[in-house]
């Protein structure tokens, strides 16, 4: 079963093409990774599929329906967008933030805005600012706002990658785990992490799908050497395979 | 709800000492005197026009806060000024046609009309320019904002070098863009409160939508908010409040600057309280600017937009070196 499906998608920008006839069926449920070097078309695929960006040609279905052809309303239901850098203009605090995100359907449900603060453990920080906050913090305030709604899919654009250690693998967890009975799509900087966490993984390279299988399948995939250029030595650890570049 | 009681006292308390103020000062017994009929000279000088000027400089001030709390959060920039896309220019350009060229209308119908036309359109021709020169993001329109300025302010020049004789002279030109406040009749208060109740209706359907803009363009995206659209709507909803104030209010500088960042101290940056709330800290701080304008020098008038311009200027550039040290 198909949940979002891309038809020989491509997105061209100023004479240059981010994504080269790309075609992506994603199910229903699952954790995806995406992966591939700088300017590879990843973050291009996230927005894209969001309907931030609108494709050159080609077309985004959810659900049998053109992403285009949804209201506002239905796709702010339907897809949850966490992007690379949310700084928000205004400084609000934890609470207004996560009301925003959970009005965006048209209905205000307070119990939505109460369960979300819980689950991300924000009780106790719902009247802090924005600038207030750490970086571990603002990311679960990011959470919180966006899957209020409980949004089928979920498109995250590495969240995680300035955060410590600590704080990185509670985000990429979190966001893995989701794939068990929703669609998370990640697009992943850290190899390693993707790998261990994730079951499908995805290899960008100039706006095309270079590789596209499991976890494991991938770190022995010669093509990933050849795509990042580099020659990586491969491991296997408690966690799973693991990668290091030569 | 306490700072909502604040404002509203602050606001009557403003009008009442401004309505005191002018270079022949009133006692609230006076004022008390002259709502209530009195027929003396004096009491109907106050009747028929401190007051209507002293309401309407707390509307004019009213649209110029809710105006410059649109325009902020529009551009998501604190530091964004109504004017900045052109309609101080282009209401400039069309009350120097009011007042200058004969048009077989009365003035008074002439001047707020192709002021209000000038401010609106001025603003309509900047998002067409940035359109048209594939810059519709917040920097290319306060860019297009900039050329079409210069343009039409020179266009204004032109027009006063070239029209003004003895009987239609520079100062007339030059007083009414230096800002101030026409005293209109209870009749003209009366429309100019129907259009700041108007224009609050108006700017208030944008609020959440501006909510959500503050979070980013990519997020409003997702959060299904069409960005282009909203953005371009609410350019020309906030053209219109900006357009009214300056017809009926002149040029007065700052205040559509100063008013959203004391209200958002106040209130906090969520739209629906921070638009009322602004619009209600620009009419305070129009009412005093206007009794200031009428009181400090007398029996001659400061401009009104010299008095905000002196007041704010400095406040602008607190906020500027605040928010580049931060």
């Amino acid at each position: 079963m198909t949940l979002i499906a891309t038809e020989s998608l491509v997105v061209k920008r100023g004479g240059a093409t981010l994504l080269d006839n790309l075609t992506l069926s994603l199910g229903p449920t699952g954790s995806v990774a995406v992966i591939g070097p700088n300017g590879a078309g990843k973050s291009t695929l996230l927005r894209t599929l969001a309907g931030i960006e609108l494709p050159t040609s080609g077309r985004v279905c959810i659900g049998g329906q053109d992403l285009t052809s949804l209201s506002g309303a239905a796709r702010a239901q339907a897809v949850g967008y966490v992007p690379q850098h949310f700084a928000p203009h205004w400084d609000l605090s934890v609470s207004e933030l996560v009301r925003l995100g959970a009005e965006r359907t048209g209905q205000i449900d307070h119990d939505m805005i109460d369960k979300a603060l819980a689950d991300y453990e924000l009780e106790a920080l719902q009247h802090r600012r924005w600038s207030t906050l750490s970086g571990g913090e603002r990311a679960r305030t990011l959470l919180a706002m966006v899957l209020s709604v409980d949004p089928p899919v979920l498109l995250a654009d590495e969240p995680a990658a300035s955060l410590d250690i600590r704080h990185r693998l509670d985000v990429v967890r979190a966001l893995a785990e989701r794939g068990r009975d929703r669609l998370s799509v990640v697009v992943m900087h850290d190899l390693d992490l993707a790998l261990r966490f994730f079951e499908r993984v995805i290899l960008l390279d100039r706006g095309r799908v270079e590789v596209d299988c499991s976890a494991s399948d991938l770190a022995a995939d010669q093509n990933l050497d050849r795509v990042f250029g580099v020659t990586f030595e491969r491991y296997k650890t408690l966690f799973g395979p693991a990668l290091h570049a030569r | 709800m306490k700072i909502w009681i604040v404002l509203l006292v602050a606001l009557v308390a403003a009008v009442i000492v401004a309505a005191c103020a002018g270079h022949d000062w009133a006692s609230p017994a006076d004022l008390v005197r002259a709502v209530s009929g009195d027929q003396a000279m004096r009491s109907r000088l106050l009747f028929e026009w401190r007051m209507p000027r002293v309401l309407a400089a707390a509307l004019v001030g009213a649209l110029l806060g809710l105006g410059g709390a649109m325009f902020q959060g529009v551009f998501r920039n604190p530091l964004a000024e109504p004017y900045l896309l052109g309609s101080a220019g282009g209401a400039g350009l069309g009350a120097a046609i009011a007042l200058l060229v004969p048009l077989g209308a009365p003035q008074s119908i002439m001047l707020p009309l192709l002021a209000f036309v000038g401010a609106w359109g001025s603003t309509v021709v900047v998002i067409a320019v940035s359109r048209v020169a594939g810059a519709v993001d917040t920097a290319g329109m306060l860019l297009a904002g900039v050329a079409v300025a210069a343009l039409l302010t020179a266009l204004r020049s032109f027009l006063i070098l070239a029209l003004s004789d003895e009987t239609m002279n520079l100062q007339v030109v030059l007083s009414w863009i230096l800002g101030g406040v026409q005293t209109p009749t209870w009749g003209g208060l009366g429309l100019l409160a129907l259009v700041s109740l108007a224009c609050l209706g108006l700017t208030m359907l944008f609020a959440r939508g501006l909510d959500v803009l503050g979070l980013g363009e990519a997020m409003a995206s997702t959060f299904g908010v069409n960005v282009k659209r909203f953005i371009g709507l609410a350019v020309l909803a906030g053209s219109v409040v900006v357009a009214a104030a300056v017809a009926f209010g002149g040029l007065v500088a700052f205040v559509g600057l100063a008013s959203p960042h004391i209200a958002r101290w106040l209130i906090g940056s969520r739209h629906k309280p921070l638009l009322p709330a602004s619009a209600l800290i620009g009419a305070i701080v129009v009412t005093l600017a206007d009794a200031i304008a009428r009181s400090a020098l007398p029996p001659a008038e400061i401009p009104l937009g010299l008095v905000t311009a002196i007041a704010g200027a400095p406040f602008f550039i607190v906020l500027l070196a605040r928010r580049l040290r931060a």
